[in-house]
């Protein structure tokens, strides 16, 4: 049901059966309201950064124009400041002063059961990109907004249905796809033979060996991206080094980070380190997903319970390091059509991969065009914070929230004569862009980096 | 929860209107979804798309990795998308009776 009695847009949401399956009990409507309040307080009292946020926010307006949700809906909700004020109107009106005795004065608000539904359609209209972030002139974190709402919402049972089914294959496979461990051996058998067959080269894929290296591969390169796979199968081939990938962890994604930044995201984490000891790992390699590798990366050694001794980085940083060593022969002129890069919000923002991106996309191609503007100023593909609803309304929203990046991309020239490449180098990036350039109506194909390093590296014959 | 009907019977469906269990699958109820996925109706074509993913189900537990399904049924992306418009992960596999997938898909 993409309506509500409101009128608001949400995705559908989890049941109760659903819910259950995410260890998270259903609150009563009547007891919503005041269940939410309690937690608030908690949130306010625990994250500085979100106190700031409520705080210190003036409207000026910075990031109106800056976030691609708001150009793309026109919806004034969609406005950061004015999406985080959903819930600082709430905090102003139980937890400070003035808001306590002249609410009206300062537009502090009671909480009623409406105000959580339309928090339900608004935070989950949000990317979490960060670009309203950067703009911003405090270097007030808004998305700090958007993540304590979710968590609010998730501890009174308002998920959806998509975070909490991905939450629920998780736990029963240790993927996000719900892939069992023979399903991941065939399909590595199968893209074993893909790759013979494309170039002719005997290449493993090996699956819970104890190795030197554990690869964490995306969940959806196993249904969606097999260059991913591939391509990461062939730069550790090439290096000749003893690296597996793990039937217990077939997934670089983590949604504690976009739903439950507690519970769910901790599990996550510590899925991967305990694995990693039981194979008797020496450096963990982390695939192409950009939320999954901001929890890898920025969140993992602070939620760990125990000190994390094996070194954790990502394929990108590897494969750089290894050009930069000279000990990889790529062959950028075997990649000829045009290429453009999206940088990955989470990559750009979070994660200081900027340079990374551009080192790796020079060496394996050899006609990259840059887009405007890239890097940590790159505009959302639309899909962030894994917003992938296809129930028709959130479906739509999805094309909106893509106009930016379609101008984007129109404006390269890359796809003028449809043979243009867009990379777009993280899981849900391609999951929201291979149906968004057809919508768009853009010449371009969607490929990850690491799809492009494996068909630089081993050239495809063409007879 | 929600059902459809047909040929007489009620199948219970998710949400999403995806079988809530594979095994409550029968050609009719291939048939009856094929409307809202925009297919007149099912081809020799089609059913060997829907036979394999259910084959791959029962045997994986999961529906096959999109490339595999192409090569082993002979079919391209495109084709597969010109049998199933709204795709292979949403609409075959919906018309297969297998559960929506999950995930950045």
């Amino acid at each position: 049901m993409p309506l509500t009695e409101t009128g608001l847009k949400q995705p559908v949401k989890a049941n109760e059966k659903d819910l259950l399956k995410i260890n998270m009990p259903v609150i009563p409507d009547d007891q919503k309201v005041e269940v939410a309040l309690k937690h608030l307080n908690e949130l306010g009292e625990k994250f500085r950064s979100l106190m700031l946020t409520f705080e210190s926010c003036v409207k000026c307006g910075a990031c109106a124009e800056n976030c691609h949700t708001y150009l793309g809906t026109r919806d004034p909700y969609n406005i950061p400041a004015n999406r985080a004020d959903l819930l600082r109107k709430v905090y102003k009106r139980y937890f400070t002063p003035e808001g306590k005795f002249f609410p009206g004065l300062i537009g502090a608000k009671d909480l009623e059961l409406e105000d959580l539904e339309k928090m339900y359609s608004y935070f989950y209209q949000c990317n979490e990109c960060r670009r309203c972030s950067l703009v911003c002139p405090f270097g007030l974190d808004t998305c700090e907004a958007t993540m304590a709402g979710r968590q609010l919402l998730h501890w009174l049972g308002m998920v959806p249905k998509l975070h909490a089914s991905v939450g629920a294959a998780m736990a029963k496979t240790g993927n996000h796809t719900g892939l069992p461990k023979a399903a991941t051996v065939d399909t590595c058998e199968f893209l074993e033979e893909d790759i013979m067959d494309e170039i002719g080269v005997d290449i493993k894929i090996p699956v819970d060996k104890p190795a030197d290296i554990l690869y964490i591969p995306s969940s959806a390169d196993f249904m969606l991206n097999p260059n991913t796979m591939t391509g990461a199968a062939k730069f550790f081939h090439y290096l000749g080094v003893n690296w597996t990938i793990s039937s217990e962890i077939v997934e670089a994604g983590n949604f504690g980070l976009l739903f439950d930044q507690r519970a769910t995201l901790r599990a996550n984490c510590m899925r991967v380190i305990d694995e990693a000891l039981k194979l008797g790992i020496k450096k963990v390699v982390w695939g192409e997903c950009g939320h999954g590798w901001r929890a890898g990366k920025m969140y993992l050694p602070g939620m760990l319970d125990r000190p994390g001794r094996i070194p954790i980085v990502h394929i990108h940083d590897e494969v750089a390091y290894y050009i930069e060593k000279g000990a990889l022969k790529l062959n950028p002129d075997s990649i000829t059509r045009p290429v453009t890069l999206h940088d990955p919000c989470n990559f750009g923002r979070a994660c200081n991969m900027c340079d990374t991106l551009r080192k790796v996309m020079n060496a394996s191609v050899s006609n990259f065009v840059e887009m405007t503007p890239n890097r940590e100023r790159n505009f959302c593909c639309g899909g962030g914070s894994a917003i992938l609803f296809d129930d028709p309304e959130m479906y739509d929203l999805r094309i909106k929230f893509s106009a930016k990046k379609a101008e984007q991309v129109r404006a390269t020239g890359v796809d003028k004569d449809g043979e243009g490449i867009l990379c777009a180098p993280c899981s849900i990036c391609k999951a929201q862009l291979y149906p968004m350039v057809e919508e768009h109506k853009l010449g371009v194909e969607v490929k990850g980096l690491i799809d492009l390093v494996g068909l630089s590296l081993y050239p495809v014959k063409h007879d | 929860m929600a059902f459809i009907e047909v040929s007489g019977q009620q199948i219970e469906v998710d949400e999403d209107g995806f079988l809530l269990n594979p095994d409550t699958w029968t050609e009719d109820v291939a048939k009856y979804f094929c409307k809202e996925e925009g297919i007149d109706e099912l081809n020799d074509d089609h059913w060997k798309v829907i036979k394999y993913l259910r084959d791959y189900f029962f045997q994986f537990g999961i529906a096959p990795m999109v490339r595999k399904l192409c090569k082993d049924t002979g079919f391209s992306l495109k084709g597969i998308y010109e049998l199933f418009p709204t795709g292979p992960a949403k609409g075959a596999c919906k018309l297969a009776g297998l559960p929506k997938p999950t995930g950045c898909v």
